[in-house]
């Protein structure tokens, strides 16, 4: 019996790292997305593609998007990576470094949807290298939620420039029960992680430049100091942002239009459905105002990246375009309330009319992404909020933040 | 197989499954940490990838961050688990005296610690929230703030206020410690005192804080380790910021391999986290061992 227990004893470690793998014929392909409600779209879609595809089998994974980056690029550096993921567009200059991503050129060539995607979208999802590794799946533009109830009490329009911007934040930014404190402020500012757009909106459109025309780097001039001086003086001069600003993310500053708190605030349609329903017709789009020198707004992108490392790539790439073609990326959006990158599903009378897509669309020409560069994921996930956090508290200047973002583009 | 042989095996046998699970998932990774933090390893530079020797611990020291991170670990540190211990020295006296519903009240205490720290860390947050938290309203209403505070937002309070957060959640692990210390201690030796005229103060002094020595040096030293190695509350209540200003090594460690996927860096700052520990550690044994053969 003593034997017998023993044997066992030593062969539990062995039997617990034991896997079994099973063989199979389908290709099979493992699709990492962040979607909050599977249901809606992904299920239905992957349904649909494998009737369509009976020796495809799809594998979704949701995973949660306050750490999809992290994880997808722990697992490319594990040698683990899904088949298809859903990536953002900064994330490439990375991607590419590791080798992860799969050029789709060879098949998007032959891919007959390809005509019916935004002539601007593969313009701005092509690489430095020339070469597409992603497939667009739906697109984002950022603009201006405003308070029309408001805007219409005090006699105000959305704002044209930078200046009339200050002056209708400092309007909207007031006492309304007469208690003697502020309960309503002009603008909601992400402080947090996310928040780099509201920054580029003022800063990147008034004279900073990650980099001009001549690859020079262009963060730390005076104009540029300047500019990130006045975005930051909204918050710690003007006041017309609330004071819990340096850490508040995107649930504070939807929750803070949601409740009345603030009057206007930068998102993308995305949240148009909520704000909508918590709101009615009180809330409004417009895109952001003129910097001093041009506008600047971001665009906001999805894609689907296939890996270098899958070994079915002819069947990742189908589901890729499958996603991408006009009737199931009108699926997909409907669920995640983003815009399509069919041409053919902007034409409907419903997105025609719809005031949120409005905004979108007039902001179109000049949306803008950031730098592809390597740099971009750590200026956006760490760098830039520790940084605006610091500057909006008074204890970095807006010199000092400048040339801690430069020295990060610039740094060898 | 010989009787003999079988019988002087079967102990490591049955502890075997427990050394397996404990090499997989502590040493081999303690040693791997060690190993990577001598290594340039960015997880999206894989061409870069490479020996660099102490580069990273020479980093560290030249590291401005580095040294703000430490400056909130000792804080958060000596802070939270004094915090805790006299919370809960307090809770555990109380917990001491006859009243009839003692024996809820002592299941009521546990609450906080049961509670999962995500849980604590939000319900904190919400709390807190400088827009609708109920501090923030109970402060004013009792006119003792003219307006809502930011507590997590403003550098000066984050730190502070993610403390308070954690003595809540922490302090009954003391006060159950504590109340089994105080229960263990015979009554004839009060009984004796009282004889001999002593007063409470002198009853608490001479026979209570001696005969609670070993349960609160075990206690403390437990908590110290604890709460040191903690980052989910913080992590969940400010993200390490405003700034660094709630940056703590190992919330900067997590931030650095997380968010700028520096796990060459991050381990660096792991390993300078357990050599810290483990002085302040040494430290405080050796500090308490001594005072110990005072008494």
């Amino acid at each position: 019996m003593r034997k017998i227990l023993l044997v066992l004893f030593l062969l539990i470690p062995v039997l617990m790292f034991a896997t079994g793998q099973k063989e199979t014929e389908m290709a099979t392909v493992h699709f990492w997305y962040h979607f909050d409600n599977p249901e809606s779209a992904v299920n239905p879609l992957v349904a649909k593609f494998q009737k369509e595809n009976p020796n495809i089998q799809i594998i979704p994974e949701r995973i949660a998007w306050n750490v999809y980056n992290q994880k997808l690029l722990t697992a490319i550096a594990a040698g683990n990576p899904p088949d298809v993921s859903q990536v953002k567009l900064w994330w490439q200059p990375q991607l590419v470094e590791m080798g992860a991503l799969y050029p789709l050129d060879d098949y998007i060539k032959n891919w007959p949807g390809r005509d019916d995607i935004y002539d601007r979208i593969w313009k701005l999802t092509k690489y430095t290298d020339g070469k597409q590794y992603l497939m667009p799946l739906q697109m984002v533009i950022l603009y201006m939620y405003y308070r029309a109830d408001w805007f219409n009490e005090l006699g105000l329009k959305p704002a044209k420039t930078r200046d009339e911007f200050l002056q209708v934040a400092k309007k909207l930014t007031r006492d309304t029960n007469g208690d003697g404190t502020i309960d309503v402020y002009g603008f909601g500012i992400r402080g947090a992680r996310g928040g780099h757009d509201f920054w580029g909106t003022f800063v990147l459109s008034s004279g900073a430049r990650f980099f001009d025309e001549k690859g020079n780097p262009g963060l730390t001039t005076p104009k540029a100091i300047a500019a990130n001086q006045w975005f930051i003086d909204l918050y710690r001069v003007h006041k017309v942002s609330p004071p819990t600003t340096p850490n508040d993310g995107f649930k504070e500053i939807i929750a803070n239009m949601k409740s009345g708190k603030t009057a206007m605030t930068i998102h993308h349609i995305g949240s148009s459905k909520g704000m909508v329903e918590a709101l009615g017709d009180k809330i409004s789009a417009a895109p952001v105002p003129k910097g001093t020198e041009r506008y600047w707004t971001s665009f906001g992108d999805e894609e689907n990246g296939v890996f270098a490392a899958s070994k079915y790539k002819d069947a990742a790439f189908k589901w890729v375009s499958f996603l991408a073609t006009a009737e199931n990326n009108a699926i997909w959006q409907k669920a995640s309330g983003q815009v399509s990158i069919n041409k053919s599903n902007a034409m409907t009378p419903e997105a025609q009319s719809n005031r949120f897509l409005k905004a979108t669309t007039d902001s179109a020409d000049f949306a803008a992404v950031l730098p592809a560069l390597p740099a971009t994921a750590e200026f956006v996930e760490s760098l830039w909020p520790t940084l605006m956090q610091r500057a909006f508290n008074g204890e970095i200047s807006s010199k000092e933040m400048m040339e801690k973002i430069q020295e990060l583009f610039t740094k060898k | 197989m010989s009787e003999l042989k079988t019988n002087r095996l079967f102990p490591y046998a049955l502890i075997s499954p427990a050394i397996v699970v404990t090499v997989v998932i502590i040493f081999i990774p303690i040693i791997q940490t060690s190993v990577m933090s001598l290594f340039n390893y960015v997880i999206w530079k894989p061409k870069d990838n490479k020996f660099v020797g102490f580069s990273n611990y020479m980093k560290a020291f030249r590291d401005p961050v580095f040294w703000i991170s430490i400056k909130n670990t000792l804080i958060w540190i000596i802070g939270t688990v004094f915090l805790q211990l006299i919370l809960g020295f307090i809770t555990a006296l109380l917990l001491n005296q006859q009243f009839w519903w003692r024996g809820i009240a002592r299941s009521l205490i546990l609450i906080p610690w049961v509670t999962p720290s995500v849980i604590t860390a939000l319900m904190w947050r919400w709390m807190y929230d400088g827009n609708s938290g109920v501090i923030n309203d109970l402060l004013v209403r009792m006119g003792i703030l003219k307006e809502y505070f930011p507590w997590l937002a403003n550098t000066s309070t984050a730190l502070p206020a993610i403390m308070v957060a954690l003595m809540w959640q922490g302090f009954p692990f003391f006060a159950i410690m504590i109340l089994a210390g105080l229960q263990a201690i015979p009554r004839t030796l009060y009984e004796a005192a009282e004889v001999d005229g002593a007063t409470s103060l002198q009853k608490f002094t001479r026979i209570t804080l001696p005969m609670l020595v070993p349960i609160l040096f075990t206690s403390i030293l437990l908590r110290i380790i604890w709460v040191a190695n903690s980052v989910d509350v913080i992590y969940v209540m400010t993200g390490g910021g405003p700034g660094y200003a709630t940056h703590t090594l190992p919330v900067y460690s997590f931030i650095r391999a997380y968010k700028a996927l520096d796990f060459g860096y991050a381990s660096t700052l792991a390993i300078l986290l357990t050599i810290l520990l483990v002085i302040f550690v040494a430290f405080y044994v050796v500090k308490v061992l001594h005072s110990r053969e005072e008494f």
